[in-house]
């Protein structure tokens, strides 16, 4: 007769996830928010906006806003390879679903992840925001860092990293 | 049921402006039958959807204004004011009622119960109740025989004969003769089978169409057949009942000739008589039955002529509709490159049906703007009662048609400017017929098109604006220092300026002074203009200029460095070139042009763009509004484009100077510029310079 927590682990969830890189670190989000995974095509950007945004494109006649997620987790400006990868998410922001691109430097592949081999984030290593991780997954050696998407691109902090910029390039007029 | 519930409430505002309309139009005729009968159609359907909808008190409650007004429309009483009166209350009471059917709030139930007294009094003062109900009940009746064999398998698709035949029997007094087939042994009987079938004598109304709707899903697998047999009602004759044969399952089935072979044998008089009865109850239905038919031809002519379609489906449709157009767009600049015949000519006809599609779609997110004007009708009529002041109100042009979006947000301002009209504009008429003026003052809406805007003007025959005073009050509020020269319109937009009223007092209607500025910025979201004119003692006109619609805006497309941008085309005056070199010295910032300087903002470096292949030719377009004058310089100018406005998203709402974003026809993005914005931020840098 097998135990209770034998049934449970048997009964576990097992979910999926998309996993990407950015430069040698390894990244995933949830495959339900994942709307669909493209090429770059020719980007137009929005003059005096915050780094990481990346600027707009078209996509099937709708206007898509990017993320370069790179610039986002304070890594350098994503260079454009073979590689690069538009990921289409859908987040809720202020109450509303909203699509976006973020610019990745390549897409991986989807992993089925049982719930229990989530981890809970380090909270000694404090090299990313922690709000912005929902858990780490072992895979062989390395570490994939599952991110909590509503929170790494709500707007609030757009806004916050909007103010800090406008301040930058108001004292580079006022040195000028 | 959320749904439901929203498009109950979208039917009954729309009925509660028809009504309204209808009864202010009889305030002035009260005999017009055909209004009337327009007031009497909108609370029928009022009630109808009530009752369908659950909320019986909305339905008992409208039935009562119903009962009024069809007598109204039978001549039996007059339409009195006391009657209009206690409409409009009621229709007050009904649009809050509507909302919360159980009448939650105790005041709003005691009114509602006064006013159902109310109405039952007025009910009472004419008298005739039961004439109308007999009348309305009678129609003419006729005798069918209906044979229904069933399919043997009519069980299989679940349906119970039995039930038909019941539904039958609802429609009208009716005889059933039932039969077993014959032959049938417990060897060959299988209870999956139906062996069963009918003959129904049913006495109902003219028209075969509801007793073959209740065979409508088995008509094709069951034998049935419909026939008329008499002119009148058969089964209230003893003669002819008594002829029947009794109800056998193992009898002969009933057929037309044994019917019209009973009814031989019936005494002539007896069938005379019952004839005449059905006939004189046809006389005394004709005027029901007339008025029915108008009301159907009516009711059909309207749902011709216009569908319910909810306004995110059509969004969708113009979303989908601009996509095509920039598809379309693409596909004729490549056919341009390759000197294909018959792809040219493909992509022209593409070109052709895509924009007239283009076109119709866009019209069809156009609605007429007499809805909008139709409220105010009623205010007029409420406040100048309530001020004591003798106004008509005039409407013209109602069926000058914008887009939805800015007929939504037009009501507040224009609601404003109305109430200032009728509070300050319109005489007391004691004043009025001391200066020599009609006694009734009178306010004039009117819209027009004109290019490729919409005006919309409000126009009173009032005291009007004493530009003296404003500049006095606005030199005592510092807003002008008394050496400044002002022209007579820049006098009359001090009126806009945050905080300024000139009302001597405040009244419940308007003079506080908040207003005029909000009407400004309303008018200009929606990328409006507002003027006044005005002449003391002869009255004011305030002109609005509105664009179509929203969603397409006329732009020039210019480029900086890679980038598209698009210019709104009404906010430039002028265009032209100069040598890059020219500006680069300029310190100021300010650009020559005839006489003028002008400040100068180069989009290259506000968006800092990097030096990069500087061409060496530059645009300068004039953008101005209506106090200031800013030239931006540009890289090129592209020409003139229709854009699709598209919303970059809330990502770049800091970006404010970007109001959209729309895709041309290779598929690559520009930028539409607001100018207001651009203009905006140029001054605010001067004064941070000076």
């Amino acid at each position: 007769m097998r135990s209770i927590e034998e049934e449970q682990e048997h009964t576990e969830v097992v979910e999926s996830y998309l996993s990407f890189k950015l430069d040698e670190e390894f990244f995933a989000v949830d495959v339900k928010k994942v709307i669909e995974i493209l090429e770059v095509p020719g980007i137009t950007s929005i003059p005096l906006s915050p780094d990481y945004m990346a600027g707009i494109i078209n996509l099937r006649g709708k206007v898509l806003p990017l993320i370069d997620t790179k610039v986002k987790f304070g890594l350098d400006p994503i260079e454009f390879t073979v590689d690069t990868c538009i990921v289409v998410i859908e987040i809720e922001v202020e109450g509303e679903t909203l699509q976006i691109g973020t610019l990745v430097d390549s897409v991986l592949e989807v992993l089925d992840v049982p719930n229990s081999n989530i981890q809970p984030s380090p909270s000694i290593e404090a090299k990313y925001r922690l709000d912005f991780i929902r858990g780490m997954i072992r895979r062989d050696d390395d570490f994939i860092m599952l991110l909590n998407l509503d929170e790494v691109f709500s707007i609030q902090d757009v806004m916050y990293m909007q103010e800090a910029n406008e301040n930058m390039s108001s004292t580079e007029l006022t040195e000028k | 049921m959320e749904n439901l519930h929203n498009i109950y409430l979208e039917e009954a505002e729309d009925l509660f402006s028809k009504i309204e309309e209808s009864l202010l139009l009889l305030e002035k005729a009260p005999d017009d039958s055909s209004l009337i009968a327009e007031v009497f159609r909108s609370m029928h359907t009022l009630k109808g959807s009530s009752s369908m909808y659950g909320s019986n008190k909305v339905a008992d409650f409208v039935h009562n204004l119903e009962t009024i007004y069809d007598r109204v429309r039978g001549r039996e009483i007059d339409l009195s004011q006391p009657i209009i009166d206690a409409t409009f209350r009621s229709l007050d009471h009904l649009k809050k009622i509507v909302q919360s059917p159980d009448i939650p709030d105790p005041i709003d139930a005691k009114y509602h119960e006064k006013l159902t007294a109310e109405i039952l009094g007025l009910l009472d003062e004419s008298e005739g109740t039961d004439k109308i109900i007999t009348r309305a009940k009678g129609t003419k009746k006729k005798t069918f025989l209906i044979s229904f064999t069933p399919d043997k398998d009519i069980f299989i698709n679940g349906t119970n004969p039995i039930l038909l035949v019941d539904e039958l029997a609802e429609l009208g007094a009716s005889q059933v003769f039932s039969y077993m087939e014959k032959g049938l042994s417990s060897k060959t009987f299988d209870p999956k089978k139906c062996y069963t079938s009918w003959d129904i004598l049913l006495v109902a109304d003219d028209d075969v169409n509801p007793i073959k709707d209740v065979f409508i899903f088995v008509e094709e697998t069951s034998k049935i057949a419909v026939d008329k047999v008499f002119d009148g009602n058969l089964l209230s004759l003893p003669e002819f009942t008594s002829q029947l044969p009794p109800v056998d399952l193992k009898g002969k089935r009933l057929t037309l000739k044994n019917i019209q072979n009973f009814i031989s044998k019936i005494p002539k008089e007896v069938l005379e008589r019952q004839e005449e009865e059905n006939q004189i109850m046809e006389v005394e239905v004709t005027e029901e039955v007339v008025t029915e038919e108008t009301q159907k031809t009516h009711g059909s002519e309207e749902s011709i002529t216009s569908i319910r379609v909810s306004s995110d489906k059509l969004d969708e449709l113009m979303n989908q509709v601009s996509e095509l157009v920039t598809t379309q767009a693409g596909l004729s600049m490549y056919s341009e490159n390759n000197f294909d015949p018959v792809l040219n000519a493909i992509a022209d006809n593409v070109e052709k049906l895509s924009r007239q599609l283009r076109d119709i779609a866009f019209e069809m997110t156009l609605i007429q703007i007499s809805n909008l004007f139709r409220r105010f009708n009623r205010v007029t009529r409420d406040i100048s009662n309530q001020l004591g002041k003798a106004v008509k109100f005039v409407t013209e042009g109602g069926d000058t048609e914008l887009d939805k979006k800015i007929i939504d947000s037009l009501a507040d301002p224009l609601m404003h400017l109305i109430r200032n009209s009728l509070d300050h504009g319109i005489e007391s008429r004691e004043e009025r017929v001391k200066k020599g003026k009609p006694e009734k003052g009178t306010i004039k809406l009117s819209s027009y098109y004109s290019g490729a805007k919409v005006y919309i003007q409000i126009e009173d025959d009032g005291r009007g604006i004493d530009a003296a005073k404003i500049r006095e009050k606005a030199i005592t509020n510092r807003l002008i220092s008394k050496d400044d020269k002002l022209s007579e319109k820049e006098i009359f937009d001090l009126i806009f300026v945050p905080g300024f009223s000139l009302a001597k007092s405040v009244t419940d209607i308007s003079g506080r002074g908040v207003g005029m500025d909000v009407v400004k910025k309303n008018i200009l979201d929606i990328r409006g203009d507002i003027s006044v004119e005005s002449k003391i003692g002869e009255g004011t006109k305030i002109t609005l200029g509105l664009p179509l619609t929203l969603s397409v805006i006329d732009g020039l497309l210019v480029k900086v460095q890679e980038t598209s941008f698009i210019v709104p085309l009404v906010d430039i005056k002028k265009c032209f070139e100069i040598k890059r070199d020219e500006l680069s010295n300029d310190f100021n910032e300010l650009i020559k042009l005839e006489d003028d300087k002008i400040p100068y903002l180069d989009l290259r470096k506000e968006f800092l763009i990097k030096n990069e292949d500087v061409p060496e030719k530059a645009s300068i377009i004039l953008l101005e509004n209506e106090n200031n004058r800013i030239a931006v310089c540009v890289d090129s100018i592209v020409g003139e484009y229709q854009a699709v406005l598209k919303p970059v998203g809330k990502y770049y709402r800091n970006q404010e100077f970007v109001s959209g974003a729309t895709i041309l026809g290779d598929g690559s993005i520009a930028l539409v510029l607001d100018a207001y914005k651009i203009i905006a931020r140029k001054i605010v840098k001067q004064k941070k310079s000076a």
